[in-house]
């Protein structure tokens, strides 16, 4: 079934054009897209959904033993052996120059060196963002960041955070919903003051730039150019704003007000991006699961996660641990599979998009950054395998990054700390 | 020389000529032997090309690329191990030559740019700012994205960034700001005056649960301490500040008095999150009436909750009728508000003056009414400069609000009323870089520079019209003014903000909800323990500030800042209840300074385990200002172990007798292994709680879930060779020699009070600081007020 109408009117070029002062390079918008898709184009679009398990995933009860594609299922991949042949599981990656901190997070999606340095760090543009930059402009949002902590995993390309979204029902009603048409009025009114707003002050910022010295005058390039973008995505907002939402008949998702519900999180934010996915919404989403310190409402749990993950190889703990993760490995399993059971145009939605879910840590226990959990889902490539690398010498997780990269479409070469593809990793034919 | 006529050290290229020492001509043998053959061509080792490397270390790529050259040799990562190792000394060379060279521009940067970079409000201190700009409370922080620090402070210019997202969001807080500075409505929300009893309280109303004792005199007796009976009550419809008053008494608790918190901000199922007003003390049997004001926002309300009483299902079990434990008897709770003093309120008047507002009815607020204008050029240009010079925290001139006016003048044209038209031009006074950024210029910090300076220092925000107004005067230019607002702004209330944020990061306070410790080891451990551990830091700060206390107290006190809760976890004395007093520390307390205060040993630990590396570690970064080294790529991390067989000691052992180990973790351990004495609570300890091995524990006839393991060792030895039986000798040996904590001390609170970092070439002047500070006793009030009048604060 596909909960999808498409109901988009005609859009003209010609609307694009009233803008603020500003020449742009336009994107093709989605209803240009679509058509010529619908009338036999045989480009498919590509997705990415990036997860991260802040706290680790147990590596015993997730790494096979044999390498290749006869590998005996651990626990955590026995959850998910109906999809056996749709995903890779990897084992020894890592990000080099990267601490064995909890920071570790920051470079989770950019592979940038040393968060941990107390001394200063600066990020680089993280995966997701990246490739937003390029094919960003064929959905009504180019990324989606979403958490369940109060941070997020996608960075700009000046090393700033991108805000994550913390409210399922706020990106719903963003993603479907049409507000009531004195709202709509004033979100016009604001976006128009927006504008003249970003008009004015980038002309302060520029005028500001040529008094500075070198070091500031980087921080007023950082402001100019953020002014800039602000304004070309307010361009394209505002010509989406005159495109009615897509529809989909689930009811509006609502927020989970539980602090510790770890599980019921995770499941909502993939049920929105699975939404978000289908009606073309976005093809990029990152998403950081939720690190509480708090119980999560778990039969046999009666320890926060993080405590867990801290377990000293106490048994106890090492049981209720794995009884948590084998929770968040089904809650993947069950996304993937509405993934595959939704089909587009001829293929399946899982054939399409690309689902790494991993962690920033490789063992919590100690917070080592060394032998990364990886798996890849989905997406279109020959899965089926264990690949695994030898976590002292392994090639940078960010070559697995310049492969998905590849896969979207985008003909990047490198990604912050790759020296090249992921060898073993090929797209299905 | 110009950056231009610096030799070129191009690796790849042969013949060219080097000349002085800062040409590179000596290194460039150890580089072609030992780098460019991998490092060049088509396909360069590592996407790593040394073909164009320059010895032009003032071109910031360039000089990245040399930073990162340095840290592979320095780390041992290149060359390769496969390849033939370089001579150390040689190597040495090459590493100091690059250090000098780096360390060379960017001190000639800082003398004709500065030291601080310019600094963009972090989202705290933007917060503040719009409180204190407009005069609302509106909590913004939380919209806008978490800030990077550097140096160990989210307030240092080189790593705060802006990206477009941010723009958005500073947008979007200006326009909500806006909102309600500005009213709209012609008459104020009526404020009232409300009385209810917990009988009013959705949880009493519809309690199938037997946890509520329903007196005939309207009051209610509470027994659990469980959270979700905790009783919430009233639903705030209009937004604004409260005054809250409870009467309420202790039962049934031998005479005692028994303890209930107030949680206040909440808004329920994803509303916002509550915060603490505070824990009180219902007094035996005779009711107390409490009071308290907050800023409440609409859907929100207060929650009451008996304190350290039994879950709900325990008092259920036998029935809140026949219940004989202790109970808060609630009588009533009253509400009154939302207070305005005048309408439309100072935060409207503060923009609009005295402008007349007219009726501007939309469809669903038929009274609505907006601010109208005779005359709109000539009032939006008057409101506007008024409103630039306190955002822009200086005078303003006709050129730079003109933009503004103009921004004014096209909405009014595109048909936006005079009110909509000037809220955006005061938004985009709010969204530009001389709102968002301290301006400042390199050299002596002129009047405006030096007084934000000040107020973000102490404030955490702008500064008031006293300072602002002196400062435009060039008032602060005399040092005994300087002072005298430098003892104002301390006693100010708004200096909390300097205590919050600076022992948050400085003491790593920010992280006391990173973990949770467990039920089954550490069952003492409650909400009133950690927000207790927190005040008592707070506290003590604060403590050392008012009465210029020594700031080697720090390290090792005679005293602290105690309340009950605290007192019973340290087993120091009988107080009880919540309010916090100075006490005398009495012989063999262990305690007095910040390492053995609950909260830091909490935020050393994770929750389950200690380690004295991470601990150690600490020390040697916040308190002696020697962060240590990252350990080496290839090395494991200790995975603790509480199942009782083996002690971290012994796990450490083996680690410290590898050499390469051993370097470094002579300094960690050490400070680490004195704080072994204490659990991951802060508690004392004589052995360590295990999950498996061990001795059962019995305490007040109850059965622990945990085990008593192997015994603590708290000894070692300094690198110096001095060696210490436990924390209170380790205490006294920091004690000999306090420089280096003074120093390290001096180097934060100029990092934290100019947003800049420290480095090498201003040592000279830390010292001098020091010296003066010591010269008086080494108060903590007297080292603020040297900090403030050093060279290192007054300029850029």
């Amino acid at each position: 079934m596909n909960p999808l109408t498409d109901n988009s009117p005609t859009v003209t070029r010609r609307h694009f054009l009233r803008a603020v002062g500003v020449t742009l390079a336009l994107p093709v918008l989605e209803s240009f897209q679509h058509r010529s898709y619908a009338a036999g184009n045989t480009q498919v679009p590509r997705r990415m959904v990036a997860i991260c398990a802040p706290l680790g995933i147990h590596p015993p009860f997730f790494f096979p033993e044999k390498a290749g594609r006869d590998y005996a299922p651990t626990p955590y991949l026995e959850t998910l052996k109906e999809f056996r042949n749709d995903y890779t599981v990897i084992s020894g990656l890592s990000h080099p120059g990267v601490g064995s901190t909890h920071d570790s997070i920051f470079s989770f999606l950019t592979s940038a060196r040393h968060p941990e340095l107390r001394a200063g760090f600066r990020n680089s543009i993280s995966l997701d963002q990246f490739a937003a930059e390029k094919i960003g402009d064929q959905t009504r949002f180019p990324s989606l960041s979403l958490s369940a902590e109060g941070f997020g995993l996608s960075w700009t390309r000046s090393g700033a955070l991108v805000p994550p979204d913390l409210f399922p029902a706020s990106v719903f009603a963003r993603l479907f919903l049409n507000g009531r048409p004195d709202e709509v009025q004033a979100q016009a009114r604001r976006l128009r003051d927006g504008q003249s707003i970003l008009d004015t002050v980038r002309d302060q910022a520029s005028t500001l730039q040529t008094k500075l010295g070198s070091r500031d005058r980087e921080k007023m390039d950082e402001y100019f150019t953020s002014v800039r973008e602000l304004e070309r995505r307010m361009v394209v907002a505002e010509e989406w704003s005159r495109k009615p939402k897509p529809k989909v008949t689930v009811p509006p998702l609502q927020n989970n007000t539980v602090p510790a519900d770890l599980i019921g999180k995770t499941r909502l934010l993939l049920d929105l991006t699975h939404l978000a996915l289908q009606t073309d919404s976005t093809r990029l989403v990152s998403m950081l699961l939720l690190g509480t310190s708090q119980v999560p409402p778990i039969q046999g749990v009666a320890m926060g996660h993080h405590d867990l993950s801290h377990h000293g190889q106490d048994p106890n703990k090492i049981a209720q641990l794995r009884l948590v993760e084998l929770e968040k490995m089904k809650a993947v399993r069950d996304f993937l599979d509405k993934l595959k059971k939704t089909e587009e145009q001829g293929g399946s939605l899982l054939d399409r998009t690309m689902v790494f879910f991993s962690s920033n840590l490789g063992n919590a226990a100690n917070h080592s950054t060394k032998n990364l959990p990886v798996l890849l889902a989905g997406g279109g490539f020959k899965h089926g395998q264990h690949l695994a690398f030898d976590p002292n010498d392994p090639p940078p997780l960010s070559n697995l990054y310049v492969t998905m990269l590849q896969r979207l479409g985008i003909g990047a070469e490198k990604f912050g700390s790759s020296t090249g593809t992921l060898t073993g990793l090929d797209a299905a034919a | 020389m110009s950056p231009r006529q610096t030799a070129v050290f191009v690796l790849a290229l042969a013949g060219t000529q080097f000349g002085s020492d800062a040409s590179g001509a000596d290194m460039r043998p150890f580089f072609e032997q030992h780098c460019v053959k991998c490092h060049s061509g088509d396909e360069p080792k590592g996407d790593v090309v040394l073909d164009n490397l320059t010895a032009n270390f003032a071109e910031k790529a360039n000089r990245e690329l040399w930073e990162r050259i340095l840290e592979q040799l320095e780390t041992g990562a290149m060359p390769p191990k496969a390849k033939p190792r370089p001579p150390a000394q040689e190597q040495r060379a090459v590493c100091d030559w690059i250090i000098a060279q780096v360390t060379a521009v960017k001190a000639k940067l800082r003398e004709t740019e500065g030291r601080v970079v310019l600094r963009r409000l972090n989202r705290n201190e933007y917060e503040n700012t719009v409180r204190d700009l407009l005069g609302v409370e509106v909590k913004l922080k939380d919209a806008l994205p978490q800030d990077s620090s550097a140096n160990g402070f989210d307030n240092v210019g080189d790593a705060l960034h802006t990206s477009s997202f941010l723009m958005e969001r500073y947008i979007e807080a200006a326009q909500l700001a806006l909102d309600q500075a500005i009213v709209n409505t012609p008459q104020p929300p009526k404020s009232e005056t409300k009385q209810v009893t917990l009988h009013d309280a959705h949880q009493v109303r519809s309690s199938t649960e037997k946890v509520f004792r329903k007196r005939e005199d309207k009051s209610v007796v509470m027994f659990s301490s469980s959270k979700w009976v905790a009783a919430t009550l009233f639903y705030i419809k209009d937004r604004g500040r409260y005054r809250f008053s409870i009467s309420a008494s202790g039962v049934q608790n031998a005479g005692k008095p028994v303890t209930f918190s107030v949680n206040s901000g909440g808004g329920g199922m994803g509303g916002p999150k509550a915060h603490l007003v505070g824990y009180f003390d219902a007094p035996a049997e005779k009711s107390k009436v409490f009071e308290f004001f907050d800023h409440m926002e609409p859907k929100t309300s207060i929650t009451i909750l008996p304190y350290d009483l039994p879950s709900a299902q325990s008092v259920s079990k036998i029935g809140a009728e026949s219940y004989d434990g202790p109970g808060v008897a609630v009588d009533w709770v009253e509400i009154e508000g939302p207070l305005n003093e005048t309408w439309p309120p100072e935060s409207h008047r503060r923009i609009f003056g005295d402008l007349k507002q007219k009726s501007a009815p939309i469809f669903n607020q038929s009274t609505r009414v907006e601010v109208v204008s005779d005359d709109p050029a000539k009032d939006a240009a008057r409101i506007l400069t008024a409103f630039a010079r306190r955002a822009f925290r200086r005078p303003v001139t006709d050129a730079e609000v003109k933009p503004f006016v103009a921004l004014v003048a096209k909405r009014m044209e595109e048909k936006s009323s005079f009110e909509q038209a000037v809220r955006a031009g005061l938004a985009g006074i709010m969204t530009s870089p001389e709102f968002l950024f301290l301006r400042e210029t390199p050299g002596k910090l002129n009047n405006t520079a030096l007084a934000s300076r000040l107020s973000y220092f102490l404030w955490s925000s702008m500064p008031d019209d006293e300072l602002l107004a002196l400062a435009e005067k060039g008032g602060l230019g005399d040092a005994a003014t300087l002072h005298a607002q430098v003892e104002r702004m301390l006693k100010d209330p708004k200096a909390a903000a300097f205590t919050e944020n600076f022992t948050g990061q400085w003491l790593g306070m920010r992280d006391i909800d990173f973990t949770e410790p467990g039920a089954r080891l550490y069952p003492e451990f409650d909400d009133m323990l950690k927000a207790s551990m927190l005040r008592e830091t707070h506290l003590f700060f604060e403590e050392l500030i008012r009465h210029d206390l020594s700031i080697t107290n720090f390290l090792a006190s005679d005293f602290s800042m105690l309340n009950g809760r605290l007192a019973k976890h340290y087993g120091i004395g009988n107080a009880s209840g919540w309010d916090f007093q100075k006490v005398s520390l009495p012989a063999g307390s262990h305690r007095g300074g910040v390492l053995t205060m609950a909260s830091v040993l909490k935020v050393t630990a994770n929750g389950t385990s200690t380690s004295p590396v991470t601990r150690g570690a600490w020390v040697l970064d916040r308190i002696l200002g020697t962060p240590p080294k990252p350990p080496p790529p290839n090395v494991g991390a200790i995975e603790p172990d509480i199942r009782g067989a083996t002690t971290i000691r012994e796990q450490l052992a083996k680690h410290r007798q590898t050499e390469s180990c051993a370097s470094c973790h002579t300094n960690i351990d050490p400070p680490g292994f004195a704080l072994e004495s204490f659990d991951v609570i802060g508690g004392w300890r004589e052995n360590y709680r295990s999950t498996g091995n061990g001795k059962p524990v019995t305490i007040d006839g109850k059965k622990m879930q945990y085990f008593e393991g192997r015994k603590i060792d708290p000894s070692d030895v300094l690198p110096d060779g001095r060696k210490f039986a436990n924390i209170d000798e380790f205490k006294k040996l920091l004690l000999a020699d306090t420089d280096q904590f003074s120093r390290a001390l001096t180097t934060k609170l100029i990092v934290y009070a100019t947003g800049g970092a420290v480095e090498a070439t201003d040592q000279r002047q830390i010292t001098e600081i020091v010296a003066k500070a010591r010269a008086k006793n080494f108060g903590f009030r007297t080292l603020i007020h040297e900090v403030i009048a050093s060279e290192l604060f007054g300029k850029k």
